[in-house]
């Protein structure tokens, strides 16, 4: 039958990019790695808000799994963060300099946002 | 607590590798040309004599009153406790309304038609309230007080996809359960009226939820031929669904939609709106309408430009192929919606036995616990993602071909269906690139 002519072509670019991606299987963090602080280092980031001006404004981020990420927030009010992981975390800050760890312990993208106003201050890419 | 003001479900996925978006770009070029290269010449799908007859037991069953009965039966229970936690559940994102409403149901009728044919319209809480109403006053099954006007075709349902899609992607508060609530009200009031104006006709074609599954349900292997349950590859399944005036605008808002959903997401766009003064409201509809128009314009002139016979006339050519796209659709879908559908739709059933937040168990699912796998495991994820855009651009062309090779006169068959061969490349191309880059 013709139509099977039609999925050789598509079989082997499939297959090729497979076995293309297979390497970076490795890279897969398994489920429960607690390693990948051990090797990686902290990652610092500064969020300031004056009145109801945030930076930064949606950058993207790259963490590990399991990575920590020490958030330095220099606010002129109090307020609060919130981090879309699964599920939802909250950062309460005070007026001043604080500082605050966080972790994500499942691939993918996770917003950190302010709430009223609505501003997603950083997009963390955890892999 | 206050809810996250950016739709259900917490971390996103991670864009796909930039080699595995090059591989399925790579190969959805392939494919096309191929296609059209070696496929057959004269067309094969025919709705009158495609599809082998289902065994006599399985017709008697599927089409037996006792089947329609007990679906219409569940599917109103269903509703009736949904609409329960609707009414007097919490306001949070953990009242099981919204879970089922944008999940359970907006994504899981695709699953659900893919695997069991026109499941919406089986179960449609509108429907079985209409055809009660309809029994009580003693009209005849299905008949309004007009015949529906041909005219306007899918085009209430083009409109109706387009609200719930802007209630879902750009409405600021589309998690709070009031303004949700409202709009199912009003989703349910226009179709009880226009049913009872227009009969069940109008239910097929204005019901947002019915078109988009009896679309999808086409991609199933379940048929019917006059009257007989038939068993039909899904590409001459496909070909029997009937174009009418609108398709093109479904087809449109459907993949524009799921296509803005990415973008919406993406670091760039994300900056400029946040950098503007005033909320994001107004660029993110526009942004909406021109996704949604781009695909339906983009549709409208690739299939256009073509020669003709004197039998079809050109305008009614994007209608007529429309459903070509809807495989590229369910593709993109998959991709953009699995892990959203899988592990937010598991956290929905776990809320479901709690309709009211105080604790209840009434399913006795309350403490099963999330299968994270699928999000552990983003190699396989994206692997999976690249192999149903691709799966769908296949079908689609497929389709798209045996359309062409049908409608269109001898000498600009192959010319003819270069313009939306390139459309098609254009749509999974893009999809993949938002996967990439969002």
């Amino acid at each position: 039958m013709r139509l099977s002519a039609v999925a050789v072509p598509l079989v082997l670019v499939l297959a090729a990019s497979l076995t293309a991606c297979g390497g970076s299987d490795d890279a897969d963090p398994p489920a429960s790695s607690q390693g990948a602080t051990a090797d990686g280092d902290d990652v610092a980031i500064t969020v300031t808000r004056e009145g109801d001006a945030f930076t930064p404004n949606g950058e993207r981020v790259e963490l590990a799994v399991d990575q920590t990420l020490v958030l330095t927030i220099d606010a002129d009010e109090a307020g609060e963060l919130h981090v879309h992981s699964t599920p939802e975390q909250e950062i309460e800050y005070d007026a001043g300099t604080s500082e605050h760890e966080l972790t994500i312990d499942r691939p993918g993208v996770v917003e950190v946002e302010s709430h009223e106003p609505d501003i997603v201050l950083l997009q963390l890419e955890v892999r | 607590m206050r809810i996250s003001a950016h739709g259900l479900g917490g971390a996103k996925d991670l864009p796909i590798p930039s080699e595995l978006a090059i591989a399925g770009a790579v190969a959805a070029l392939v494919i096309s040309f191929t296609v059209l290269a070696i496929a057959w010449r004269e067309p094969r799908y025919d709705v009158a004599t495609s599809g082998r007859p289902a065994p006599m037991w399985l017709d008697r069953l599927v089409s037996s009153r006792a089947l329609a009965v007990t679906a219409r039966v569940l599917g109103m229970a269903f509703f009736l406790y949904v609409a329960a936690a609707a009414v007097l559940g919490k306001d949070s994102a953990v009242n099981p309304f919204l879970g089922t409403f944008y999940v359970l149901l907006w994504v899981g009728l695709v699953p659900a038609s893919l695997l069991l044919g026109p499941f919406f319209k089986a179960v449609s809480p509108a429907r079985t309230i209409s055809m009660l109403f309809a029994r009580v006053s003693g009209v005849p099954e299905g008949e309004g007080l007009r015949a529906y006007p041909e005219r306007l075709g899918y085009w209430p349902a083009a409109l109706g996809l387009f609200t719930f899609v802007w209630l879902e992607l750009v409405y600021p508060n589309a998690t709070d359960v009031g303004p949700v609530r409202l709009w199912c009200a009003a989703y349910l009031g226009i179709m009880l009226i226009g049913s009872a104006v227009w009969g069940t006709t109008f239910l097929a074609r204005a019901d947002p939820f019915e078109v988009y599954s009896s679309l999808v349900a086409k991609l199933s292997i379940w048929g019917r031929r006059d009257g007989r349950l038939v068993l039909r590859s899904p590409l001459a399944n496909l070909d029997t669904f009937v174009a009418r005036p609108g398709l093109v605008a479904v087809v449109g808002v459907l993949f524009g939609s799921t296509a803005f959903d990415s973008f919406r997401e993406s670091t760039p766009w994300l900056k400029l709106v946040q950098s503007m003064s005033g909320s994001r409201v107004l660029p993110d509809t526009l942004a909406l309408i021109g996704f949604s128009a781009g695909v339906a314009i983009v549709l409208t002139i690739a299939t256009m430009a073509t020669g003709v016979t004197s039998g079809t006339p050109r305008r009614a050519l994007p209608d007529l192929f429309a459903h070509s796209v809807v495989p590229i659709i369910v593709g993109y879908i998959v991709a953009h919606y699995l892990t959203y559908f899988v592990e937010y739709g598991q956290r929905t059933l776990l809320d479901l036995s709690d309709p009211f937040t105080r604790g209840d168990d009434y399913l006795g699912t309350a403490d099963l616990q999330i299968n994270y796998w699928l999000s552990n495991h983003p190699t396989f994820l994206a692997v999976t993602k690249v192999v149903a855009v691709a799966l769908g651009h296949v079908v689609g062309v497929v389709a798209a071909h045996d359309r062409a090779i049908r409608l269109l006169p001898r000498r600009h068959q192959l010319t003819g269906q270069l313009p939306l061969l390139v459309a098609m490349v254009g749509f999974t191309v893009g999809g993949l690139y938002l996967l990439f880059a969002a």
